[in-house]
């Protein structure tokens, strides 16, 4: 038996399709928050369609493991925490932190001491989140980082918001690349209930992404969003506060979306302003006490409509021009994931022997 | 930490709900920005108008106000 043509096409496309429905290997991408797992603790955590096992040692270093033990599958997240590794609760297997498998209680000198069984995923910690790279088979090097400028300028002051919504983590990212809904969707909101309900937008290119953007109007309501990939994928845009937030000017939003699988989000957004001594103590204090409800409210806004949105939306559309930017981010993601698939399949194109079953 | 799905926290930066003088210093706080400027001297000026002072009872100054900002946002 060979593969046609057509199921060969076939097999790229599901590939593809999983790549986009789960989202992009070989670049980083934000998992949960730092806070999620505690100095000498672990966390089970789903991403990219995958479990995996977050591992903090006492000393806050942090690691990031397949939750599968190498001997025979049982999740390791339901094993124990040894300090420096984690015991398989199955049969007792010891996995270190890098993936090798130190010990094998049951059959001592057993030929999987030593070895590095266990995917072992490159982490990073910023503004209060873990962010780790996914690298498929071919690149399993980190890609390199840079991170959102207004996570690292000391000038800049941002709280981070984590929250969990059920739907696809590309709708997610489309929202962001759409700032029109603003002026609707969070039209009875606190910031957004300014400007005009019609515009023209454009899309202008930078060197690590694009900016989508009203032509007629900028610094009234949600009036431009910037897409940058710095080997993590994440959006900047600013929105106006009312004069009672204080001194400091618009707030900005950095966000950064979780594929947790394909009809699960984990979303990020880091509320930031440019403010200073009493100026961000100021602000800080109004966030805590009163702002954080009300963004909360314009985040729901968005998680009721993207959860309530059908899993076949982008299928049955009619788009118009303000809808660019999303044309552009899913003709890019769609384009990747599928570069990405091909890459993985280098047996398509040269298939090997066929084994004697299957014939 | 919870780690049921989902996590939908309306308040990630609190440390313990707002005492009935924190509320009620913010809110006025809002209240100044709005109708009094955003200068440090609008703000010591319009919270001792209305007569919200610092918690020992004193009139506000630049001095405690900025004290008090950095122990209640740091």
């Amino acid at each position: 038996m060979t593969l046609s043509v057509k199921d060969t096409a076939a097999a790229v496309k599901d590939t593809a399709d999983h790549i986009y429905a789960t989202g992009l290997r070989n670049q980083w991408h934000p998992v949960v928050p730092s806070s999620f797992v505690a100095p000498g603790a672990m966390r089970k955590v789903t991403a990219l369609g995958e479990q995996w096992l977050l591992f903090r040692r006492s000393d806050g270093t942090l690691s990031m493991l397949a939750d599968r033990c190498p001997h025979r599958g049982a999740p390791l997240s339901l094993g124990k925490h040894l300090g420096d590794r984690v015991a398989c609760w199955y049969h007792g297997v010891e996995v270190e932190t890098d993936g090798t498998v130190s010990s094998v209680p049951g059959l001592p000198g057993c030929n999987l001491e030593g070895k590095k069984l266990v995917t072992s995923l490159p982490v990073r910690e910023i503004g209060g989140a873990v962010l780790a790279y996914f690298g498929d088979e071919r690149h399993p090097e980190p890609a390199e980082l840079t991170l959102p400028e207004p996570l690292t300028d000391p000038e800049v002051d941002a709280i981070l918001c984590y929250a969990e919504w059920n739907g696809p983590w590309r709708f997610a990212v489309e929202n962001l690349l759409d700032p029109m809904h603003g002026a609707f969707l969070h039209h009875e909101s606190h910031t957004m209930y300014d400007g005009d309900t019609t515009a023209k937008f454009r899309i202008r290119e930078t060197d690590r992404g694009y900016f989508f953007e009203k032509t007629d109007q900028r610094g009234v309501n949600f009036d431009w969003v910037e897409l940058c990939r710095t080997g993590v994928d994440w959006v900047d845009l600013t929105i106006p506060y009312p004069p009672s937030a204080g001194p400091g000017g618009p707030f900005g939003i950095v966000g950064m979306v979780c594929p947790v699988d394909e009809n699960r989000t984990g979303v990020f957004f880091w509320r930031y302003r440019r403010v200073q001594g009493w100026q961000r103590d100021t602000w800080r204090f109004l966030y805590k006490t009163l702002i954080e409800e009300r963004h909360w409210q314009v985040l729901e806004q968005d998680r009721v409509m993207l959860e309530a949105m059908p899993a076949d939306a982008d299928q049955r559309e009619n788009l118009y021009q303000h809808d660019l930017g999303v044309v552009r981010l899913r003709r890019m993601y769609r384009a990747e994931a599928e570069a990405q698939a091909r890459a993985a399949q280098p047996a398509v194109s040269a298939p090997g022997p066929v084994p004697a079953s299957a014939s | 930490m919870t780690t049921t799905w989902p996590y939908l926290d309306v308040h990630q930066s609190r440390t313990h709900e707002p005492t009935p003088y924190e509320s009620k210093l913010a809110a006025t706080l809002e209240e100044v920005f709005t109708k009094d400027g955003h200068e440090l001297t609008d703000v010591v000026r319009g919270l001792n108008a209305r007569q919200v002072h610092a918690p020992d009872g004193a009139q506000w100054t630049e001095e405690s106000f900025r004290a008090e900002m950095n122990r209640l946002g740091a």
